[in-house]
C-alpha cells in the first residue's frame, strides 16, 4: 500500500461527496433528493475503496446506495398523492445557519488541534479476510447482540402488519 | 472459550423469548404465553444471581462485577413481575403474547447493557434494549394518538442513539480504542471534549434529563399505560449503569462534566417537579416525575465518587420499583387522575398500596425512596455540592404535592358509579411483591450500596 492515494481521484471523488450533498439539500423536488443522496453514498464508497476499505466499500454500496435510498424512494413514491407533491419550498432558516456555522467552527478548531493517538498501522491494508475473521472471534459478541436486534424488528413488522384481536 | 456459562442468563431470556414467541401455535392461549414469559424472566434473574461475580468476557466487553449482578438480577425480577402482572389482566392487552416477547428481548438488552464496558457493545445492546420499546409504545395501531407518541419516541430516541454514535466514533478516533480501559486514559483534547459531550448529550436525552426532556411527556401520554409502565423504568435501570461506567471512566480525564451534570440535575429537579403539577393525565404525571427523578440520579454522577455512582444506581432502582407499580395500577384503572377517584371505595387494598409507593417516591422513611435520596445527598454533600442539595430536598418537599393529588383523588373524591376493575388474582401477588420490596429494600439499603460500591 501507497503511503499517498491518488489526489486527482480523492478531489473527483471528495467533489461528487460534498457536490451531490449541496445538490440535495438545494432541490426542490423530493425525488431528486432522493437521487443525489443516492450519488452521495455511492461517492463515499468510492472514498473508502481508494482508502483500502474494501469490505466498507462494499457495505456502503449494499447497505446505503441499495437499501436505504431505494426504501427512502418508496417511501416517497408510496406517500406522494400528487406529482407536484414532490416539489417542496427550500427554506433555509437563519436559525439553522447560525447552528450550522456553530457546528463547522467546532469541528474545525477541534480537528485542527486534534493528535490523533499513536495507534500502529499495519503495515499492508488488512483485506475481508482479515476482517472476517477479527468480526468472528473478537466482535462476535456485537455481532451476534445485532442479530437479536434485527430479530426484534422481524417480529416487530410481522405483528405490526398482522390483522385481527388475539386476547 | 471458558466462562460463557456467566452469560446463562441471557441465554435463558433468548430461549424463553423465541419459546413464547412459537407458543402461539401450540397453545390457544395468549395468558399461558405471557405467564411463560414471566417464568423466563424469573428463571434468568436467578440465573444472573446464581451465576455470580467472574471474569470479564469477550476482551473486556462484558464484565461481571457485583454491581452487574446486582441490576442483572433487578432488571430480571423487575421483567418477571411486569410479565406476572400483564398474565393475570383478563381481557388483556391486544396480542401480549408478542408484548412478552418484545419485554424479554428489551431485558436481554438491559443486562447486557449492565454489563457493557466497551462502546460498540453499549450501543448495540442499547438499541437492543430500546427497539422493543419503539414496539410497545406504538401498541394501539388503531389510535391515531398512540401512534403520533410512538413515532416521536421513536424518532427522537433515533436522533440521539446518532448523537451518541457520533460521540463514540470521535471517543474511538481520539483514543484509537472503544474499550473503557483505553478512552479512559487518553489525553481528550478539544476532539475528546466534544466526543465526551456528544456521548451525554445522547446518554442524558435517554434518561429524559432537561433540557433533553420534552420528549417523555407527549411519547408517553400517547403510549398505553401498560407500556409506559415498562419502558420508563426498566430500560432506565439499565441506562444509569452505562451512563454510570462511562461517566466513571470519562470524568477524571474530562472534569468539566461535573458541571454539566450539576446543571442538568438542577433543570430537571425544578422543572420536572414543577411541570408535574398542573398534569392531570397519570402519564404526563409520572413522566414529569420521571425527568426529576433523572435529576436527582445525575446529582450522585456530579459527586463524581464511588459512592456517588453507587448511589445513582441504588436511587434509579429505588425510583423503578415504585414508579412501574404507580403505571401498573394506572393501567388498570385510568390514566387520567380522575380515573383514580374512589378507589379507596372501590378496592381499598390498591389503594394502600398506591399510597405506600407514592410515600416511597417522595421519599418518606422508612421506604426505599427515602434511602436512595438519602445517599444521593449524603454523596453529593460529601463533593461539596451542597446548595444543590438544598434545592434538590425543597423540589422533593415540593413533589408532595401533585403526588398526594393521587392520594386526594383516590380517597376523598366524589366517584361516579362505576364497575371495579378485576383482574385475577396474580396482578394482585405482582403489585404486592412490588410493595414488598419498596418496604424492605430500604432496610437493605446498606448491604445493597456496599455490593454496588465497591466496583468501577
Amino acid at each position: 500500500m501507497s503511503e499517498s492515494v491518488n489526489g486527482v481521484v480523492f478531489f473527483m471523488l471528495a467533489f461528487a461527496t460534498i457536490g451531490g450533498a449541496l445538490m440535495m439539500l438545494a432541490t426542490r423536488n423530493v425525488v431528486h433528493a432522493a437521487y443525489w443522496l443516492l450519488e452521495t453514498m455511492l461517492a463515499t464508497a468510492g472514498l473508502y475503496l481508494l482508502l483500502s476499505a474494501e469490505f466498507l466499500a462494499l457495505v456502503q454500496v449494499l447497505v446505503y446506495a441499495g437499501a436505504v435510498s431505494v426504501l427512502v424512494l418508496f417511501v416517497i413514491m408510496l406517500t406522494l398523492r400528487r406529482r407536484s407533491d414532490a416539489i417542496r419550498p427550500f427554506e433555509p432558516g437563519l436559525g439553522g445557519a447560525i447552528v450550522a456555522a456553530l457546528f463547522l467552527g467546532a469541528v474545525y478548531l477541534a480537528l485542527t488541534r486534534f493528535v490523533a493517538p499513536a495507534v500502529e498501522m499495519p503495515a499492508t491494508a488488512p483485506g475481508v479476510v482479515e476482517f472476517g475473521q477479527i468480526m468472528f472471534t473478537e466482535w462476535a459478541l456485537p455481532f451476534e447482540i445485532a442479530s437479536l436486534v434485527l430479530l426484534v424488528a422481524l417480529v416487530a413488522a410481522v405483528w405490526w402488519s398482522r390483522e385481527g384481536e388475539d386476547r | 472459550m471458558s466462562g460463557l456459562e456467566r452469560l446463562i442468563p441471557e441465554g435463558i431470556l433468548i430461549a424463553g423469548a423465541i419459546a413464547v414467541l412459537l407458543s402461539g401455535g401450540a397453545r390457544p392461549s395468549p395468558r399461558a404465553g405471557v405467564g411463560l414469559g414471566a417464568a423466563v424472566a424469573a428463571l434468568s434473574a436467578i440465573a444472573a444471581l446464581v451465576v455470580g461475580t467472574g471474569e470479564p468476557l469477550f476482551s473486556g466487553a462484558l464484565v461481571f462485577d457485583d454491581m452487574a449482578v446486582t441490576v442483572r438480577t433487578a432488571i430480571g425480577a423487575l421483567s418477571a413481575v411486569y410479565l406476572l402482572w400483564l398474565s393475570a389482566q383478563e381481557p388483556g392487552p391486544e396480542r401480549r403474547r408478542e408484548a412478552a416477547v418484545f419485554v424479554l428481548l428489551a431485558t436481554l438488552g438491559g443486562m447486557l447493557m449492565a454489563s457493557a464496558r466497551e462502546l460498540i457493545t453499549l450501543f448495540i445492546a442499547l438499541e437492543l434494549g430500546t427497539m422493543p420499546a419503539y414496539v410497545l409504545m406504538g401498541y394501539r395501531r388503531e389510535d391515531s394518538r398512540g401512534l403520533e407518541g410512538a413515532l416521536k419516541y421513536f424518532l427522537l430516541s433515533m436522533t440521539t442513539s446518532l448523537v451518541m454514535l457520533y460521540g463514540m466514533s470521535l471517543l474511538y478516533a481520539a483514543s484509537g480504542s472503544t474499550a473503557y480501559d483505553a478512552i479512559g486514559v487518553a489525553d481528550p483534547g478539544l476532539l475528546g471534549v466534544f466526543a465526551v459531550l456528544f456521548v451525554f448529550v445522547g446518554l442524558l436525552a435517554k434518561m429524559s434529563a432537561a433540557p433533553f426532556h420534552y420528549w417523555a411527556p407527549d411519547a408517553y401520554a400517547g403510549a398505553p399505560a401498560v407500556s409506559v409502565a415498562f419502558v420508563s423504568t426498566v430500560p432506565k435501570v439499565a441506562g444509569t449503569v452505562a451512563f454510570v461506567r462511562l461517566a466513571a471512566v470519562l470524568m477524571p480525564s474530562v472534569p468539566e462534566l461535573g458541571v454539566v451534570f450539576a446543571v442538568a440535575s438542577l433543570a430537571s429537579i425544578v422543572l420536572g417537579n414543577l411541570a408535574a403539577y398542573p398534569q392531570s393525565d397519570v402519564r404526563r404525571l409520572m413522566a414529569y416525575s420521571g425527568v426529576a427523578h433523572a435529576g436527582y440520579m445525575l446529582l450522585a454522577l456530579a459527586a463524581a465518587t464511588p459512592a456517588g455512582y453507587a448511589a445513582a444506581v441504588y436511587y434509579t432502582l429505588a425510583y423503578a420499583v415504585p414508579s412501574m407499580a404507580v403505571m401498573l395500577v394506572a393501567a388498570e384503572e385510568g390514566t387520567a387522575v380522575d380515573d383514580l377517584a374512589g378507589l379507596a371505595a372501590r378496592r381499598p387494598r390498591h389503594a394502600w398500596m398506591m399510597v405506600a409507593f407514592l410515600l416511597s417516591l417522595i421519599g418518606i422513611p422508612p421506604l426505599v425512596g427515602f434511602f436512595g435520596k438519602l445517599y444521593v445527598f449524603l454523596a453529593a454533600v460529601d463533593a461539596g455540592l451542597v446548595w444543590l442539595v438544598v434545592v434538590a430536598v425543597l423540589a422533593s418537599v415540593a413533589s408532595a404535592g401533585y403526588y398526594f393529588r393521587l392520594v386526594r383523588s383516590m380517597f376523598f373524591a366524589d366517584a361516579p358509579e362505576r364497575e371495579a376493575a378485576r383482574p385475577g388474582a396474580l396482578a394482585g401477588i405482582a403489585l404486592a411483591l412490588c410493595l414488598t420490596a419498596t418496604l424492605l429494600a430500604g432496610a437493605f439499603a446498606g448491604e445493597l450500596l456496599g455490593v454496588l460500591g465497591l466496583t468501577f
